[in-house]
């Protein structure tokens, strides 16, 4: 059972959008297996939609605005070449990806679809695959682990998400189950160990790992992960 | 009553708007939806338009810094309101939800592309708006082998065609196009989007 959620803050941002496309296809992701948390997504929802569109809250959220001059749109343009077309968006057949770690298949969540996915490095039973997404010092991947296998003792300078895509692993805490959504900072330290193989994706900011050299050279299993 | 009271009592109705607080007509907003969507209804959606296009672009100007952009949240989330009403299902939500999850999506994707020049689409699978839609631009980048769309950009309409090659060959952007070209930003867009569907539909072809 799915045990670890996403906090209420990192929901609200969630749904205004607010957060990197890296955290946030990870929440949609375990909301995608875990009901409570989409339950909660959707009443979240239609309530920053019913404020964002409240006329009243709208007049006093641009308080600062009034009486400057909102730059007019010719609406009566816009609506003209967009109704100049009839044509409506018809929806795609959806193609399931799928990716294999050590002769183990495994389907992606359709949320990492369009999310261009870089060559697969192996480091003894662990293997990794990085997402190109371009958030600068944020690192995204998928991170599989072959049963008996384990991430040595690691701390982060950030922070580090983990959702499990499938199997199982455990650390000092306890045992994860496919769904759970692990957010751990700076203060935790973990070595999680995964009996009978796991695929995870990962989130992690951990800039510094990455930019001093030495740190790099001594700690070269967690470059290589994040 | 004092004449002091009868002052105060006079700001605080001038402190009020004139206009009565609107309360969101959502069974009305979601008429003119379906209206849209079944009947291409374009009076429901100028309604729709006036309702929403206004509050969408000051909550855009409070995200982009400039104009143009917010104009942008405006047009696609519109367009995407036209285009999209079908999926639009009064069982699963209000109307408001609706198009505040297409204005976020537009948002979200748009401050992507700004941010890591990156314009990759990816809101639509972070939040489909029905379960397992795919964004355009990634059937696009799939499919397309430059040489095939060489070709295939020949048989568009000239008008088409010139948006196309301005935008991807040469690499201009919208708003670029719309000024080198002298005519709305809209037209651009739209014919942008036909030529892309067509050329969706001949590669596809291709591919069968």
């Amino acid at each position: 059972m799915i045990k670890h959620h996403p906090t209420f803050e990192l929901i609200q941002s969630f749904i205004k959008g607010d957060l990197p496309a890296s955290l946030s296809a990870g929440i949609a992701i375990h909301a995608d297996m875990c009901p409570v948390c989409q339950q909660q997504i959707h009443q979240l929802t239609e309530q920053a939609a019913e404020i964002s569109f409240d006329q009243t809250f709208l007049d006093r959220f641009n308080v600062e605005h009034h009486g400057e001059e909102i730059p007019l749109i010719n609406f009566d343009q816009m609506i003209e070449g967009i109704t100049e077309t009839n044509e409506v968006e018809l929806q795609d057949t959806i193609i399931e990806k799928i990716i294999t770690f050590k002769n183990k298949t495994f389907k992606l969540p359709i949320i990492l679809n369009s999310m261009p996915l870089g060559k697969t490095a192996q480091f003894g039973k662990l293997a990794r695959a990085a997402f190109q997404l371009n958030e600068n010092e944020i690192h995204t991947n998928l991170l599989h682990i072959e049963p008996g296998g384990g991430v040595p003792e690691h701390t982060h300078k950030g922070f580090e998400l983990t959702v499990l895509l499938a199997g199982s692993f455990h650390d000092d805490n306890g045992q994860y189950v496919k769904g759970d959504f692990i957010m751990l900072d700076g203060t935790n330290t973990h070595q999680p160990i995964s009996q009978n193989g796991c695929l995870c994706y990962t989130v992690a900011n951990d800039a510094l790992h990455f930019t001093q050299g030495l740190n790099k050279l001594l700690n070269p299993i967690g470059s290589f992960i994040y | 009553m004092g004449a002091l009271q009868k002052s105060l009592l006079m700001n605080v109705i001038e402190a009020t708007p004139c206009n009565m607080p609107d309360v969101i007509d959502h069974v009305q907003l979601s008429q003119w939806l379906k209206a849209v969507a079944k009947t291409r209804d374009k009076q429901a959606f100028t309604s729709l338009f006036s309702f929403f296009a206004p509050k969408i672009q000051r909550i855009a100007r409070s995200k982009f810094p400039n104009e143009t952009q917010a104009s942008e949240v405006v047009q696609e989330t519109m367009s995407n309101v036209w285009r999209k009403a079908h999926l639009f299902d009064e069982n699963k939500g209000a109307s408001t939800t609706w198009v505040y999850t297409v204005m976020r999506n537009v948002t979200f994707d748009l401050l992507r592309k700004i941010k890591g020049n990156k314009e990759d689409n990816l809101s639509d699978d972070i939040w489909p708006i029905i379960e397992s839609t795919q964004g355009e631009a990634e059937a696009f980048d799939d499919h397309l082998e430059s040489k095939q769309l060489l070709s295939g950009i020949a048989t568009l309409p000239d008008n088409q065609q010139e948006v196309v090659k301005g935008f991807y060959l040469m690499e201009m952007s919208q708003e670029q196009l719309a000024q080198h070209l002298n005519l709305p930003l809209g037209t651009i867009k739209s014919r942008l989007r036909l030529a892309l569907a067509k050329l969706k539909v001949q590669l596809g072809q291709h591919h069968d």
